[in-house]
């Protein structure tokens, strides 16, 4: 935690070699983030750069809520990536990540060991998949649907084929039982 | 329940992002004006941080992270660049709006400004490259009674060279100074640094977009109608890194 502020504090002393290191550090758990959400590399690329562009005009701006550098980096690159998901040819596009999203989902869990656990942060990727997989499957379901595919309840709804509190309900059980299990998580330093 | 409660059962909805559109923007709306609504959001924000971070990685393809910290700094450079032009353009516009006779010197003195800007700028620009530069290369140059030389500032960051160039004369008429950079594949033709009055010339300068890397840098005195790729002049400097 205190390299992560040290970088967080020489971001905001506009440090250039901390701008590269974190990323660095970042740009795996980022682009995976985006290009999970997008399944495009090149738009993946180009959200992920906005991400570090934002990251470097607003680091000095950030309150004291946001101690944590990487969730704040991956809130913000999910939010891009959602952003562009709904700008996009909303119909055609979506029929295909859904299409994508069977073909994901029908293979095991997307949860590759080999050689990752010398990628910085994989611990913590570990956690997160625990604390998901304490979760009941209709729950997971709908975790993975909202927040890692950007869909919204209405579509969710629509491809589960359950109504709309039901996935409402589902998203929130979900969240109260994530928020408990991953609040051990801390910061790990690039 | 009270209209309040949808916001409350909504919460962890907006957090996620699964909203509809329509629906986000009541939420975003409501917002400022809910503190209780704001300290909630923000600790579930707070809460479910790492949750991300169940995405695969991705192995960014060679050279991504490099590209990634050069956008992000010529970006800013490009604004830089681009300041005094949005400027003026503003200030245009501006006069165009409220009456050109009447606001002629407020335009003028904008203009002013965004001269000044520009000029601001790029020094700041020159400076940045100055003060990020990894390596420096000096090189002095005798010109029958003067003494002068060459130094390049290399900036391994945002891959730009500072060149000055300083205690020369002008260029013998019918010639000038011309900066090269030395690739594996032969020379590149760059800028014409020009001194007027012993003042030093500078040139911040990109690297040429050829596939061969850049090897080292050349100043010659070059017939002026010399438009060719190859130097035809007597070379003041050549440097190998």
């Amino acid at each position: 935690m205190t390299g992560q502020a040290s970088l967080r504090a020489r971001l905001v002393a506009r440090d250039e070699r901390a701008l590269v290191e974190l990323i660095e550090a970042a740009t795996p758990w980022v682009l995976g983030v985006v290009l999970g959400m997008l399944r495009d590399q090149d738009e993946a690329e180009e959200v992920t750069a906005e991400v570090f562009a934002t990251a470097w005009d607003r680091v000095g701006t950030l309150g004291d809520e946001y101690q944590e550098l990487m969730p704040w980096l991956l809130r913000v690159a999910r939010n891009r990536a959602i952003d562009r998901l709904r700008r996009r040819s909303r119909l055609r596009r979506k029929a295909a990540r859904f299409q994508a999203y069977e073909v994901a989902t029908s293979a095991p869990v997307p949860f590759r060991e080999p050689d990752e656990s010398a990628q910085p942060g994989w611990h913590v990727h570990r956690s997160v998949h625990a604390a998901l997989a304490t979760l009941p499957e209709e729950q997971r379901v709908v975790i993975r649907l909202a927040y890692f595919s950007g869909f919204t309840h209405s579509e969710i709804a629509q491809h589960l084929g359950v109504p709309m509190g039901t996935v409402k309900t589902r998203l929130r059980l979900a969240f109260d039982k994530l928020r408990t299990a991953l609040a051990p998580i801390r910061d790990w330093v690039p | 329940m009270t209209p309040h409660d949808w916001y409350v059962e909504n919460r962890a909805a907006w957090v996620s992002r699964a909203l509809e559109p329509r629906e986000e923007r009541l939420f975003d709306d409501h917002l400022p004006r809910c503190e209780e609504c704001r300290q909630e959001v923000a600790r579930l924000e707070r809460e479910l941080g790492w949750l991300p971070m169940a995405a695969v990685p991705a192995a960014p393809r060679p050279g991504l992270t490099r590209e990634l910290a050069d956008s992000v700094l010529r970006r800013r450079s490009w604004w830089r660049r681009h300041a005094s032009g949005l400027a003026a353009a503003a200030a245009v516009a501006l006069a165009a709006a409220l009456g050109y006779g009447e606001h002629r010197r407020r335009a003028e003195v904008e203009s002013l400004l965004a001269e000044r800007e520009r000029r601001l700028l790029a020094v700041e620009d020159t400076l940045s490259v100055m003060r990020r530069a990894a390596r420096v290369v000096q090189r002095e140059i005798a010109m029958g009674e003067h003494r002068g030389g060459l130094l390049i500032f290399r900036d391994e960051i945002s891959h730009r060279w500072n060149v000055v160039m300083h205690g020369l004369p002008a260029a013998p008429p019918g010639t000038v100074y011309q900066f090269w950079f030395v690739t594996e594949t032969g020379m590149v033709r760059s800028v014409e640094l020009r001194c007027e009055d012993d003042k030093p010339a500078f040139a911040t300068l990109e690297m040429p977009a050829t596939p061969a890397p850049v090897m080292g840098a050349a100043l010659t005195v070059e017939p002026a109608l010399n438009r060719s790729g190859e130097p035809k002049g007597p070379e003041l400097v050549h440097v190998d890194f």
